[in-house]
């Protein structure tokens, strides 16, 4: 694998990183969402450097704009719950949640 | 005609909010189930012959052009395919009746065939990153319908889901990321060749960890459970039966199978640790499964300790293994399923989901009662049921495999799932009559129909057991136990 | 090299401001200028369908729905964060960074890999001819992604 695959793996791996710290720590259910974009990111960054790396460019752009279409899908279902979920209990706190206990 | 398993619940669902402002209730009914009927006998019947002369490919041509639309139908997608049909048309049968308080019925059907398309294209797929798009249709589907009550712990519910669902994915975009880096494909076939050629261990291995995590967290293995405790409660009955019965499956299960078994090949390190995931599942979820209150919820943590079965039974590699795991798998699936289904006629008919304000409800829903029955004991691996087969096979896979630690493990977990099932029986249907459900009365006929006819086939299929694992296991285990070859061979284009 | 390695260091400190800032909206904005880097990081690796695409859905289409929906959740920034996790995670951040370098450092070239062969045809022949089934894909996410938000928002009589 040519070098330059490692310098973008290591700036996918610290967004997927900080996106899943993100997740883990913030509560107010958009910033989650925020976090999980991060992540989108990330792994859009992994799968057009991979494909950089390898000459493959086109195929890699084929890959990551099919993700980023599922990722809109993903989004507009995540941002209908949240809006949903503010209506029935005014609070965008996941703390609330933790009515379900999983 | 594979393709038309995963366009044609795409078109119907596609057209059915047309159609929903013209008719609200029946046409959506009938062109929803009709489909689904369409596949199971399309899967049940042609499928068999289709696949006699070895693994279908279709490489579809548009309008002239050759284009990459690869599907591949051999013993182990068929078999999926069957399974997915079998509870998916029950389920839909039953939201004839169910679904119908919650309004929106077109919307509800289109979402549930788009889950089932997915499901589908996951199964027929021949490239990692195509299972990947199916399996996030089939996900983005089922977060609508988690929370199509539209209450507040079915949004919760659906949230929570939906979070750790997309961490899941990251992982396995990642890993696949990492394969195309190594190999320059993402075909199975080409992959499976280009692995074996490379032997890179170390990094296989670390793309396996994040297949395991992704899958893992699909497939509700502990320790990535947390979701669906709380995600199966909460949706209406027939999804949380399709949820149970049939997702956690495809998009954990049998993708991980496919990918472990057909693309990078059973290592002994990689058995050791997903059958030390099984144990762990099985054992670990059947203790908690034992002091819920809300049926649904003893009977998600039952679907968790089952899929442990089932990855246990798979994870020891021999052709018994793999035909006893795959055998429980579709048991599983039916079995699950008509338990749910039976949760949600007795939901809807009291009210309730804590089994402590039922009782005694046989008296007023015999026919419930006893299909419900019929779902317990057949998961709890009672003979004659499918479901004693099933663990029997495994239980013997893991002896004769050199794991007997493991087999006496599987044994008394089947007893302690006897055990709840039992108590959630005499709890919710034996017993005295609780004065509140005197005027109670049986499930609608749609409802009654779904359930009846999964415990015939959970007993049909206890009975026939040796002719079932003939014609549908068998080709299913052997193209698995195959392992590599089965790709490289008969799946080049 | 540089100009890109400083492209994506900007890319990252973005993200983790959208992450860590209290507003929402300068989050939303934050993630968006981080979506604009992407883009152009994508342009510069020859990959300009992906940058565009990055570019206008991800920076344009997905922060115009946070900012709807940041509007559509007025609370009054209610929701007050932890602050052991304002001063954990950094380090904890910083120490991942550290980490993950060295291990790079250290995977220089231990990653096998095939030679791979030259890419023939268009990115339309990659795209529809190469990789048709993810179209069919797309299409149905797409539809899904349609029909969930038509089912979480319709008019509803209480369901118990």
């Amino acid at each position: 694998m040519t070098n330059t695959w490692y310098l973008y793996l290591f700036f996918a791996a610290a967004l997927v990183f900080a996106g899943l710290l993100g997740l883990l720590g913030k509560r107010n259910l958009i910033k989650l969402f925020i976090a999980i974009e991060v992540i989108g990111k990330g792994i859009s960054l992994l799968l057009v450097g991979t494909g950089f790396a390898k000459a493959n460019i086109l195929t890699a752009q084929a890959l990551a704009i099919t993700y980023i279409v599922i990722e809109v899908s993903l989004v507009a279902t995540a941002l209908a719950l949240i809006i949903n979920i503010y209506r029935t209990s005014t609070s965008l706190d996941v703390r609330k949640l933790a009515k379900l206990k999983g | 005609m594979i393709i038309l398993f995963v366009v044609l619940p795409l078109i119907v669902a596609g057209i059915l909010p047309l159609v929903g402002r013209v008719s609200r209730r029946v046409v959506p009914d009938l062109l929803a189930n009709a489909t689904m009927l369409f596949l199971l006998v399309y899967a049940a019947v042609a499928g068999r012959a289709l696949i006699a002369g070895g693994p279908v490919l279709q490489q579809t041509s548009w309008l002239g052009e050759a284009v990459n639309l690869r599907l591949v139908l051999d013993g182990f997608s068929l078999f999926m395919l069957v399974a997915v049909s079998l509870v998916g048309f029950a389920a839909s049968l039953f939201s004839i009746d169910y679904m119908e308080h919650y309004g929106a019925k077109a919307n509800f059907y289109a979402l549930y065939l788009i889950m089932i398309a997915g499901m589908n294209g996951l199964v027929l797929a021949t490239d990692l990153f195509s299972v990947y798009i199916f399996l996030e249709v089939a996900a983005v589907a089922s977060y609508a319908l988690v929370a199509f009550g539209l209450g507040h712990d079915e949004l919760e519910a659906a949230f929570k889901y939906l979070m750790l669902s997309v961490a899941a994915s990251a992982f396995i975009v990642a890993s696949i990321a990492i394969i195309f880096g190594m190999t320059g494909s993402l075909d199975f076939a080409a992959v499976a060749a280009a692995l074996k050629e490379l032997n890179a261990g170390a990094v296989i291995g670390v793309a396996s960890a994040f297949f395991l995590l992704g899958f893992g967290l699909k497939a509700a293995l502990v320790p990535f459970h947390a979701w669906l405790p709380d995600a199966h409660p909460s949706a209406p009955a027939p999804i949380s039966a399709v949820l149970s019965g049939l997702l956690i499956k495809v998009s954990g299960v049998y993708a991980m199978t496919r990918i472990f078994l057909n693309v990078f090949g059973l290592t002994p390190a990689l058995s050791t640790v997903v059958m030390g995931l099984g144990v762990v599942s099985m054992v670990v979820a059947a203790f908690l499964a034992l002091g819920q209150k809300d049926i649904k919820r003893m009977l998600a943590y039952s679907s968790i300790s089952q899929v442990g079965y089932i990855v246990l039974g798979i994870g020891i590699g021999t052709p018994l293994g793999i035909a006893g795991g795959l055998f429980h798998l579709f048991n599983h699936a039916l079995a699950k399923g008509l338990l749910f289904l039976t949760s949600g006629s007795v939901q809807q008919a009291t009210g309730t989901r804590d089994l402590d304000e039922m009782g005694g409800l046989a008296k007023r829903m015999p026919v419930t009662a006893t299909t419900n029955l019929i779902g317990a004991l057949s998961i709890s691996g009672v003979p004659p049921l499918n479901g004693f087969w099933s663990k029997l096979l495994i239980i013997v896979a893991l002896v004769q495999a050199g794991h007997p630690v493991y087999a006496v493990i599987a044994v008394l977990v089947s007893v302690l799932t006897l055990w709840y099932y039992l108590i959630m029986q005499r709890k919710a249907f034996f017993g005295k009559l609780n004065e509140k459900w005197a005027t109670v009365r049986e499930a609608p006929f749609w409802m009654m129909a779904a359930t009846v006819l999964l415990a015939l086939l959970c007993v049909g299929i206890g009975i026939l057991f040796s002719s079932t694992v003939t014609t549908w296991i068998q080709p299913a285990a052997d193209v698995l136990a195959d392992g590599i070859h089965a790709v490289t061979g008969s799946w080049g284009f | 090299m540089i100009l890109q390695t400083a492209l994506l260091i900007g890319l990252v400190i973005f993200s983790v401001l959208a992450i860590a800032l209290k507003d929402l909206i300068r989050s939303a904005i934050s993630l968006a200028v981080a979506s604009l880097l992407l883009g152009i990081i994508f342009f510069r690796m020859n990959a300009p369908y992906a940058g565009v695409f990055e570019i206008s859905v991800v920076a344009g289409l997905i922060t115009v729905l946070f900012i709807l929906t940041i509007a559509l959740t007025k609370t009054g920034d209610e929701v007050r964060e932890s602050k052991l996790v304002d001063v954990v995670f950094p380090i904890v951040f910083v120490a991942f960074l550290v980490i993950d370098a060295l291990v790079m450092k250290g995977l220089l070239g231990k990653v096998p890999a095939l030679a791979s062969g030259a890419e023939t045809g268009s990115f339309g022949d990659a795209l529809w001819r190469g990789r048709t089934l993810d179209l069919v894909g797309q299409i149905a996410v797409i539809l899904a992604g349609v029909f969930a938000v038509l089912a979480l928002f319709r008019k509803r009589d209480k369901h118990d």
